[in-house]
């Protein structure tokens, strides 16, 4: 059992690597410039879109992101990953009014799937200049902050998921418990 | 992490990688070349030559730690100084990435040569994730990665390049290191180099020198827990006065931040005390500083280091 964590090129796809690794789930990077039916095999239960600089450097993610809509095999993308998703998904995607970078409060809107078992606040760090603007129609707006609206969101009938914070660093406490969350949607299914 | 398991795999990978060769072994005297080097003489015996380079960039006190770690170890070090190729190299760079490029290519030929001498073809290297995540991400050159020139003589080989600091600490701990290298404050590669702002010369590395050595001082004192605290030397001269006399000196930035594993890091929250105290044995302690500033930036947006 592994989770691809598509490599967009950002500072920390590694760093996902790491923080399955210490849950104890094997993870496994995969460019971007390799398409989804040649890195996705039977033992694959999860895809994480990482991170990156560029949204027009996303390679496959988009390909992932169908690949996983027609198998129903959950995605949850990071930063640009989450950006990836919501432009797919119709939402438009720009520079935000300013920057996020550093530590944010976010407000936890749904404490289920990836933040089940949350507090109403989470500290958490970010580093990003553009944003999904609007929250898509096949979207619910899971969490949010004052300097950005879409923090996080989930599609209401398939097991798709972004956040625009990072999980991965250590300096967002319960990052390890939205992947832990995420693997946990992975093994047993648990949405639908 | 089992630790165990890491350790075993690590001295395969070793003996595989370098096979018959001999190798050196870059070793600064910080965590993660010296765990890089006791796996390697674990692996390899005394087919691995441990190398330290003075860069002549360094702050005080750096040759007497590898001396004692030597001794403590039981390992002999080869001490090479090179500070002079290091300031000849580096005579009128400014430019951040350059610098950084020099300096990877300076510890490269040095490490050739001595290399030739002793009939060794590999490098062991004590690179860590940060270092080429950084690297190849274009944010800095590491000079372990991207600061390498492009034809090296050397195969490298970097037994620990899928680890963090924190997680080099639990190693180096496994295998016996003892603790004060193990919480020894990380110091990059280039060393002071990348803490002064514009050319680096002898003199101004001594200022440098002087007042990192105050911040860490009065922060040991603190017992608060710190990733590292350091001083940079600002290009920039302002205008003060000194017993009743206009002064126009320069400007040291106090970096003092908080992190696990360093890709990640907050400003420390140190009470106003403590940084008076920097404050004022800097202006007073060392030449030719005015103005002392703290930096209140996380990263990101900033780095740790301010190049």
């Amino acid at each position: 059992m592994e989770i691809i964590i598509v490599d967009n090129g950002g500072q920390y796809v590694h760093r996902i690597w790491r923080s399955l690794r210490e849950i104890g789930v094997k993870g496994k990077i995969v460019s971007n410039t390799i398409p989804p039916e040649k890195a996705i095999t039977s033992d694959v239960i999860g895809i994480i879109l990482s991170g990156g600089p560029d949204i027009k450097k996303s390679g496959y993610s988009e390909d992932y992101l169908e690949y996983c809509i027609e198998h129903n095999l959950p995605i949850l993308g990071i930063c640009l990953g989450h950006q990836i998703i919501g432009r797919y998904f119709g939402a438009e995607v720009g520079k935000g009014s300013k920057g996020e970078y550093g530590s944010t409060l976010i407000k936890i809107l749904e404490k289920k799937y990836l933040f089940e078992g949350f507090p109403d606040k989470i500290s958490a760090w970010a580093s990003h200049m553009d944003e999904v603007k609007d929250v898509p129609k096949e979207f619910l707006l899971t969490a949010t902050s004052d300097v950005c609206l879409v923090e996080g969101m989930r599609h209401k009938r398939l097991p798709i998921f972004g956040i625009q914070f990072h999980p991965e660093v250590s300096h967002t406490p319960d990052g390890k418990k939205i992947l832990r969350n995420f693997y946990e949607i992975c093994r047993f299914k648990l949405f639908l | 992490m089992n630790v165990r398991v890491i350790v075993d795999e690590i001295i395969k990978f070793i003996k595989e990688e370098v096979g018959s060769n001999l190798a050196i072994s870059a070793l600064s005297g910080g965590v993660d070349s010296t765990t890089a080097t006791v796996l390697a003489r674990k692996a390899l015996g005394e087919k691995v030559i441990p190398v330290f380079v003075d860069t002549g960039l360094l702050p005080y006190g750096e040759i007497g730690h590898i001396k004692k770690l030597s001794r403590d170890l039981n390992i002999p070090v080869k001490i090479i100084n090179a500070s002079n190729e290091f300031f000849r190299a580096l005579k009128g760079v400014t430019d951040p990435e350059l610098k950084r490029k020099i300096i990877g290519e300076t510890f490269i030929r040095v490490f050739e040569r001595i290399a030739e001498d002793h009939g060794a073809k590999c490098l062991i290297q004590g690179t860590i994730a940060p270092d080429w995540i950084e690297s190849k991400g274009g944010i800095k050159s590491h000079h372990n990665v991207g600061g390498l020139p492009k034809e090296i003589k050397l195969k490298i080989v970097e037994p620990l390049k899928n680890f963090y600091k924190d997680e080099v600490r639990e190693i180096a701990r496994y295998i016996g290191i003892p603790e004060y290298v193990i919480n020894k404050k990380p110091i990059p590669g280039p060393a002071l180099a990348v803490r002064i702002l514009g050319e680096v010369t002898p003199e101004k590395i001594e200022i440098v020198r002087k007042a990192t050595k105050i911040v860490e001082e009065e922060m040991m004192k603190t017992g608060l827990d710190f990733w590292q605290a350091f001083a940079v030397l600002l290009p920039i001269r302002t205008v003060g006065v000194r017993g009743d006399i206009r002064a126009y000196e320069w400007t040291i930035a106090v970096r003092i931040v908080n992190s696990t594993d360093g890709m990640t890091a907050n400003f420390s929250k140190v009470p106003w005390e403590v940084l008076e105290r920097i404050s004022s044995r800097i202006t007073s302690e060392v030449p030719h500083i005015g103005r002392v500033l703290y930096d209140i930036t996380n990263k990101p947006p900033a780095t740790i280091e301010f190049e």
